[in-house]
C-alpha cells in the first residue's frame, strides 16, 4: 500500500480546508435531548476527497448539515478555511435525493444559486450556460426534474453545486439511488469535477467500495452518538484501475470488517 | 399540447355541450311546466335579454364575485403559507381556526347587513370571509407538508426567508392554492346567489328571483344560463392558470 501517485502527493503538503475539533450535536425531540454526535474529530486536507462510512442513523447527516452551515446549534469548533459554517460562502451541498426544486426547469435550478447569491443576471446566464455545456446537459435545460433520469437529476445536482463555484463540495449519499452503470459513471464524474475544479470534496456513503475509490480520506463513523472511529489516508483514491488490485481488496475487507464488529 | 389534442379537447366540449342540452330538453318535455322551459326557449330569452338589461346585473355579479375571490386570495394565500412555514403560530392560531372553521360564516349576512350596509360592501365581505377561510386552510396544509428537503436544499443557498417563500413554498403550494381557488369560485358563487336575494335590486342573484316571483321563468332561465356562463368561464380562468403556472406537475 505504498504506492505514492501524482495525487496523493499533490495532497500531501497543503493546509487542512475544513478543520472539525470535539464537535457535539444535540437534538431535543419533544422535550428529550437526543445525542446525535459527540467528540467528532475530523480534518480534511485542502483540494482532497474526504469519504465518510458508517450504519445509518450515525448522525452522518447531521455532520454534513453543520458544516453547510444548515445547523448553527453545535457545541465545539468547524472551521472551513478559517471561517465558520455560518461565515463561509464557499460550500455547496447535495443532498440524498438531489434536492432539485421539481416547479423549476434544469436551467432554472442550476440559475437559483447565482440568483440567491446576486450575481447579475447576464452573467448568470453565462456560468449558467457554461456549467450546464461542461456536463452535457444544455439539450435538457428546458426540461423538469421530473423528466428525466435518476443519472441525469444527479449531473443537474452536480451543475447546480458547481455553478457557484465553492471551495468545498458536500455530498450525502450522492449515489444511492442509481442502478450500477450509472454509479460508476457518476464516480467517475466526481472525479473529473474534483481534478478539473480544484475542489474540496466530503461525502457520505454507505458503499464501501465507492469511499476507496473516492476518498483520499476515509473515515468510518459509530452510531449513537455519531463518533469518527478511524480516520485511514487512502492511496488508491482515483485510481481507475483500482478496483482490480489485490490492495483494493484488502482494504474494503478491512474496512467492513472494521464496520461490521462495532454494530 | 399538440393540434391534435386541442381538436379533442375541442370537440369533447362540443359533445358534453350537446349531450347536457338534450337533457335539458328531454326533461322539460317530461315535466311538461311553464317553471321549466326548453333549452331553446330559455336560450332565445337569453339572447334577446343580453342587450338588456341582463348585462348590467351580470356586470355587478362579477364585480362582487371577482373583487372577493382576489381579496380572499391576498389575504389567505400569504397567511396560510406564513402558519405552514412557521410551527410556533402555526400551533397558537390552530385552535382558533379548529373551532372557526366549521361555523357557517352565511349565517353572519343580518350582521353584516346591519354594521356595513346593504350596498356591495356587505356581500363582499361576505363572500370574502368564507372563501377566506377554504384557501387559508388549504394554503396551511400545503404548505404544512412542503419536503423538508426542497427547504434544505434552497437554505443551504443561504436564501433568505422571503427567498425561501419565493421559491420554494409558494411554488409548491400554488397547485393546492390554485385548487382551492376553483372550489372557492364554486361556494363564492352560490354565496353570491345567496347575498343577491336580499335588499338588493342589481345582481343576477337578484334577476333570476325576480324573474321567478314575476312567473317570468323564460327569463329566470336566462339568468341562470348567465349565471352558469360566468362561473364556468372564471374556472377556465382558474385552470388556465393552472396549465401555465402548474406545468411542473404534469408536464
Amino acid at each position: 500500500m505504498n504506492k505514492i501517485d501524482l495525487e496523493t502527493e499533490k495532497i500531501r503538503e497543503p493546509k487542512d480546508y475544513l478543520e472539525i475539533e470535539s464537535l457535539k450535536v444535540t437534538y431535543n425531540q419533544r422535550g428529550q435531548e437526543t445525542l446525535a454526535l459527540e467528540n467528532v474529530n475530523l480534518t480534511l486536507p485542502e483540494a482532497s476527497i474526504g469519504a465518510i462510512i458508517g450504519p445509518s442513523g450515525c448522525g452522518k447527516s447531521t455532520l454534513l448539515n453543520v458544516v453547510a452551515g444548515l445547523n448553527p446549534s453545535y457545541e465545539g469548533k468547524v472551521f472551513l478555511n478559517g471561517k465558520t459554517p455560518q461565515e463561509s460562502n464557499e460550500v455547496a451541498l447535495i443532498l440524498q435525493e438531489y434536492g432539485l426544486l421539481p416547479w423549476k426547469t434544469v436551467w432554472d435550478n442550476v440559475r437559483l444559486g447565482l440568483q440567491i447569491k446576486g450575481v447579475s443576471k447576464g452573467e448568470a446566464a453565462e456560468r449558467t450556460e457554461e456549467i450546464l455545456t461542461q456536463l452535457g446537459l444544455l439539450q435538457l435545460r428546458k426540461r423538469f426534474p421530473i423528466q428525466l433520469s435518476g443519472g441525469q437529476r444527479q449531473r443537474v445536482a452536480i451543475a447546480r453545486s458547481l455553478v457557484l463555484k465553492p471551495e468545498l463540495l458536500l455530498m450525502d449519499e450522492p449515489f444511492s439511488s442509481l442502478d450500477a452503470l450509472t454509479r460508476e459513471e457518476m464516480q467517475e464524474l466526481v472525479l473529473k469535477v474534483w481534478q478539473e475544479n480544484g475542489l474540496t470534496i466530503l461525502l457520505i456513503t454507505h458503499n464501501i467500495e465507492e469511499a476507496v475509490f473516492l476518498g483520499h480520506k476515509i473515515f468510518t463513523m459509530s452510531p449513537c452518538p455519531g463518533n469518527i472511529l478511524e480516520e485511514l489516508t487512502n492511496p488508491l483514491a482515483g485510481d481507475h484501475e483500482a478496483r482490480g488490485k489485490v490492495e483494493f481488496l484488502e482494504l474494503t475487507n478491512y474496512l467492513r470488517q472494521n464496520l461490521r464488529g462495532r454494530e | 399540447m399538440g393540434l391534435k389534442d386541442i381538436t379533442n379537447q375541442f370537440l369533447h366540449t362540443i359533445i358534453t355541450i350537446v349531450l347536457i342540452l338534450l337533457g335539458w330538453q328531454i326533461l322539460s318535455m317530461l315535466l311538461q311546466t311553464t317553471a321549466f322551459p326548453p333549452p331553446g326557449k330559455a336560450l332565445k330569452s337569453f339572447t334577446t335579454l343580453l342587450y338588456s338589461d341582463i348585462l348590467t346585473h351580470l356586470q355587478i355579479s362579477l364585480y362582487r364575485v371577482g373583487v372577493s375571490l382576489v381579496v380572499a386570495a391576498i389575504l389567505g394565500i400569504p397567511l396560510g403559507l406564513f402558519l405552514g412555514k412557521n410551527k410556533r403560530a402555526d400551533e397558537l392560531s390552530a385552535p382558533f381556526l379548529y373551532l372557526t372553521f366549521p361555523i357557517p360564516k352565511v349565517v353572519f349576512l343580518p350582521i353584516f347587513l346591519i354594521l356595513l350596509g346593504i350596498g356591495n360592501l356587505s356581500k363582499i365581505v361576505m363572500i370574502t370571509l368564507i372563501v377566506f377561510y377554504q384557501i387559508l386552510v388549504t394554503t396551511r396544509d400545503a404548505a404544512r407538508n412542503v419536503q423538508h428537503e426542497y427547504v434544505l436544499s434552497v437554505q443551504s443557498l443561504k436564501a433568505s426567508n422571503w427567498e425561501l417563500y419565493r421559491h420554494v413554498y409558494f411554488p409548491a403550494c400554488l397547485p393546492n392554492i390554485l385548487t382551492s381557488l376553483k372550489l372557492g369560485l364554486g361556494t363564492a358563487m352560490a354565496v353570491l346567489f345567496l347575498v343577491e336575494t336580499y335588499a338588493t335590486r342589481e345582481g343576477i342573484g337578484y334577476f333570476i328571483m325576480n324573474s321567478w316571483s314575476s312567473l317570468a321563468y323564460d327569463k329566470m332561465f336566462a339568468g341562470i344560463i348567465a349565471m352558469s356562463l360566468m362561473g364556468f368561464l372564471l374556472y377556465l380562468l382558474l385552470d388556465t392558470c393552472e396549465k401555465i403556472f402548474c406545468s411542473w406537475v404534469n408536464p
